[in-house]
């Protein structure tokens, strides 16, 4: 009488009280030793099935284990302790069947319960396999030209990308110039390549800047100049590079080179007080009073704080009407 | 209680007809009723004269007894007093309905009695036992009782119920589709996908399973209790009270008598179209139109294609479920091998031609759609009382069909074994206390589809008491929710921490209780009793009316040759002879009724015969005067 309520149950014949069981002691060996294992095993387990056996196969085994322990195969027996073991285990199997027969649950469940040696065995399939499509991607690059050249691109572009993380410019900026020069229809190689350029320059400019400074205080002002006029070939956008050129130009008696350069300076940076004290200076050595006036007004009205300024104008100003 | 072979029946208890079948030499076979029918119409009534009737009888005194007549009792049986359904029935059914004690389930008034309906419902599985008992010539006490796959937890216990009402251990309450996917199934070595499509006289339920190895593994069921053939005839009813209100402008609902005989009448058009295009509705003198004026007729046509528009909602309807359970499956209408066309309504074209068009393929159907579920009812209690499984032998595993579940903070709920789960199965939860020194949890429930828990069926209330004082949280209770076979609930609980199991207290919310279910048994062992003295008079009529029959027979020459020598005439013998005829009959099959009747005729002719026999001056013999008794 399985399933009935317990109000049913005392009316049948109680074989808890007799202790006799209408079951093979081949059959109760079996039954309590697969519920004292249940704890431990998979579903591929309490199926009977290997791992990894396909739904078809689950599903055959669930159908075997629900004809031996589906509580109604055993009606009319009395089975006494056996009929809870006998309803677990039935539910442990439907459990297995739930996940098993499922082709979605039962490839999740299989990764999950992959045993040891297969997962080594996995884990190498998956190296070699990796290796393979390498070397497959380039016996193709090595046909076919264009192939190739897209490979590259994308190569140079994942270098760059890199030295671009890690604060290389000068390294992205080859790298990813020479992809833009690959493929001049590549937005992303030809955006990073000026972006990347532009870093660079800036990177360089200020190396060449630090290297005029320690020139210049080592009475060098040749090579002062010089270094100077590369750092604003480097970062043209940049005045100071302007200002300290002009400046060292001007110290080497070079006025009408230090004005160009003061120039330029103003013009990058018109709102940079400065630059306009630079050309104050520049045509100040020049003779070029008036014009030297005007810019060394326009730095004060930029910045009255400059005193230098103020002296030097005031000096202009009594010798213009002077 | 019962020995091992004794037979064991299989019942279909429908809400229009029911049947019962046994497996006999190897075969499901339906029992004949005692007046030889194959269905027992599941009608109760209680007749003028305060007998109790069941099955034909009481059908066919439904028309001048619409009050004490009633029928289509399981669609109220584990129904909660207050339900949209039960209102429902209350508006259309001609026999009245009140609230159990508890004011939670329904009760039928019958004459002066209120009945609960597995009460009701019991008198017609007593009907079909005692048929079966009358067909195997000893006594019947297992059964496998169908139910609709549909059915909730309330409504099965209450089947259960009744099955022990009218003296049966129910070896199994079965699902309806999986009882009739056995019987089509039996003796067969199928491999395939099956959908069961039943729709019945209350119900609709659609399952599917796969057949393989003689296992019949549910995957999903649907359906619906409150759709079958009482829906469609409803629809005719209204229509024809609606045309007939328009032009006398009175409602033939409104009178009892009248809505019987409409009842009957689509009952009966509703059938005929099934294999005609048109059926003619005659109810003549249908509605008394007041005095001094002439009753008033119906006279009209229905035609199939009205039939068809009247009830296309309804169609509709059993399709769209059958679409949501097979998505439940995973299983796409092409996927499916064979549809079987289970229930009467089947029968109606519409429905086949719905079928074909949603499966693509022409639905299969037994010779009796209506019989089947009683067979494979029979073919379950067969194998759940063999006592060694062989070979042949066959396993369901069935499903439950409604979600099972709490409810939890909030009004929510929360599901803890999930419809189409195969069953038996329990699913275990914890509880923890929310209040320091808490003694006690309160548990509610249910079953049922929705995230609401108020829309869906409570179960009952599941009260743990006596639980140890300790700070909030630091108890934790487990909570064991075990579904049977019979797709019937049952829970338990432990403390986890102790180990103690908790005592449970269920307040049943719908059906009998436990003490109410007693007493009911207790009358009823009363009535058996009575029975049991009854048998003894027949007994004792037995003994008296032989000795009496023997004693005329010994007297009969002598009373012929007096007759014969007055030359009056053999008349008295004749009839003395036909008298002795029935008197036979009725001592060899212990017919009380007719051996009552027949006592009195008995010893009048007796004296008639002891008389004659004496001498020849005795009146003209006036021995056999009556009818045939009995």
């Amino acid at each position: 009488m399985p399933g009935a309520p317990p109000t049913q149950r005392s009316s049948v014949s109680s074989p808890q009280a007799t202790g006799e069981v209408d079951l093979t002691a081949e059959e109760q060996r079996t039954l309590r030793e697969l519920d004292a294992r249940l704890p431990g095993l998979t579903h591929w387990d309490v199926l009977g099935i290997s791992w990894n056996a396909p739904v078809d196969a689950a599903r055959a085994a669930y159908l075997d284990r629900a004809r031996e322990l589906h509580p109604d195969r055993h009606a009319g027996r009395r089975l006494g302790p056996f009929l809870p073991i006998l309803e677990r285990l039935f539910r442990a199997a439907t459990a297995a069947r739930e996940v098993l027969c499922d082709e979605g649950r039962r490839a999740t469940y299989a990764r999950e319960t992959a045993p040891p040696d297969e997962l080594s065995r996995a884990e190498s399939v998956r190296r070699s396999e990796a290796a393979r499509s390498a070397e497959r991607r380039a016996r193709l690059a090595r046909a076919t030209p264009l192939v190739a050249r897209a490979t590259r691109v994308q190569e140079l572009l994942r270098r760059g990308k890199e030295a671009m993380a890690e604060g290389r410019f000068g390294q992205a900026s080859a790298d990813l110039l020479t992809a833009a020069g690959l493929d001049p229809h590549h937005a992303e190689a030809g955006a990073l390549a000026s972006e990347a350029k532009r870093r660079a320059g800036g990177e360089r400019a200020r190396d060449r800047h630090q290297e005029g400074l320690r020139a210049e205080a080592a009475g060098q002002g040749a090579a002062a100049l010089e270094l100077y006029r590369e750092a604003l070939a480097a970062d043209p956008a940049n005045p100071r590079h302007a200002i300290a050129a002009a400046r060292a130009a001007l110290g080497l008696g070079q006025h009408a080179e230090a004005t160009e350069l003061a120039r330029a300076a103003v013009a990058q940076a018109p709102g940079f007080a400065r630059a306009h004290e630079a050309l104050g200076e520049a045509l100040t050595a020049e003779g070029r009073t008036k014009e030297a006036l005007r810019a060394l007004e326009r730095a004060l009205e930029l910045d009255p704080a400059l005193k230098g300024v103020r002296a030097l104008a005031r000096k202009l100003r009594w010798s213009f009407l002077g | 209680m019962s020995d091992l072979d004794e037979p064991v029946i299989g019942i279909d208890l429908g809400t229009t007809n029911s049947a019962v079948a046994a497996v006999l030499d190897g075969a499901p076979r339906i029992i004949p009723s005692r007046t030889g029918q194959a269905l027992t119409p599941s009608v109760v009534a209680l007749a003028r004269n305060g007998k109790q009737l069941v099955g034909h009888i009481a059908k066919r005194q439904a028309l001048t007894n619409p009050e004490g007549t009633v029928f289509a009792a399981k669609r109220l049986i584990g129904r909660r007093w207050g339900s949209r359904e039960v209102e429902d029935a209350r508006s259309v059914l001609p026999y009245s309905l009140v609230a159990g004690p508890q004011g939670q389930d329904v009760r039928v008034r019958l004459g002066d009695r209120t009945l609960s309906v597995p009460e009701i419902s019991a008198l017609v599985l007593a009907e079909l036992r005692a048929d079966a008992e009358v067909f195997f010539g000893r006594s019947v006490s297992r059964a496998v009782i169908t139910v609709p796959a549909y059915f909730n937890d309330g409504q099965r216990q209450a089947t259960k119920d009744a099955g022990r009402i009218a003296g049966l251990e129910v070896l199994r309450i079965l699902n309806e589709p999986t009882s009739a996917a056995l019987a089509h199934g039996y003796g067969k070595t199928l491999e395939k996908r099956v959908v069961v499509f039943d729709l019945g006289g209350g119900t609709f339920d659609v399952s599917v399973l796969d057949v393989a190895k003689g296992v019949y593994d549910v995957v999903a069921v649907g359906g619906d209790t409150y759709l079958g053939g009482e829906d469609f005839d409803r629809r005719v009813i209204d229509f024809l009270s609606e045309a007939f209100a328009a032009e006398h402008g009175l409602d033939p609902r409104a009178e009892p008598m009248a809505l019987q005989r409409l009842r009957d009448a689509a009952e009966a058009a509703r059938c005929a179209l099934s294999s005609v295009n048109e059926a003619a509705i005659h109810l003549p003198f249908l509605v008394n139109a007041g005095a001094g004026r002439p009753a008033l007729h119906l006279e009209t046509i229905l035609t199939r294609s009205k039939l068809e528009e009247l009830t296309r909602d309804l169609v509709d309807r059993c399709l769209e479920t059958t679409a949501r359970t097979l998505r439940d499956a995973n299983v796409k209408p092409a996927q499916v091998d064979e549809v079987l066309l289970v229930g009467g309504m089947t029968r109606m074209p519409r429905v086949g031609a719905a079928v074909r068009a949603f499966f693509g393929r022409e639905g299969s159907r037994g010779v009796h759609p209506e019989e089947v579920v009683a067979l494979g009812a029979a073919v379950q209690a067969s194998a759940l009382t063999s006592p060694r499984p062989t070979e042949r032998e066959l396993l369901l595993l069935d499903v439950t069909p409604h979600n099972l579940g709490i409810m939890v903070v909030g009004g929510w709920f929360q599901t803890i074994i999930p419809r189409n789960t195969t069953v038996p199965t329990s699913q275990t939860h914890v509880f923890t206390t929310s209040r320091d020194d808490q003694a006690s949890v309160r548990i509610a429930v249910l079953q049922g589809g929705s995230d609401k828990a108020s829309e869906n069926e409570p179960l009952g209330e599941f009260v743990l008491k006596g639980i140890r004082k300790a700070a909030r949280g630091a108890v934790e209770v487990e909570v064991t929710f075990e579904i049977s076979a019979d797709g019937i609930v049952a829970v338990s609980a432990r403390d986890l921490a102790s180990g103690q199991r908790q005592s449970i207290q269920v307040t049943a919310t719908s059906g009998l209780g436990e003490e109410e279910l007693r007493q009911i048994l207790d009358e009823r062992a009363g009535d058996l009793l009575a029975a049991r003295q009854a048998s003894a008079e027949v007994e004792r009529r037995r003994s008296a009316s032989g000795v009496t029959a023997a004693e005329i027979e010994q007297l009969l020459p002598a009373m012929a040759l007096k007759l014969e020598r007055a030359g009056i005439g053999d008349d008295a013998v004749v009839q003395a002879r036909a008298l002795l005829g029935r008197a036979r009959s009725a001592i060899e099959v212990g017919d009380g009724a007719a051996l009552a009747s027949l006592e009195e005729r008995l010893e009048r002719t007796l004296q008639l015969a002891r008389g004659l026999a004496g001498s020849i001056d005795g009146g003209d013999g006036g021995g056999g005067d009556g009818r045939g008794g009995g």
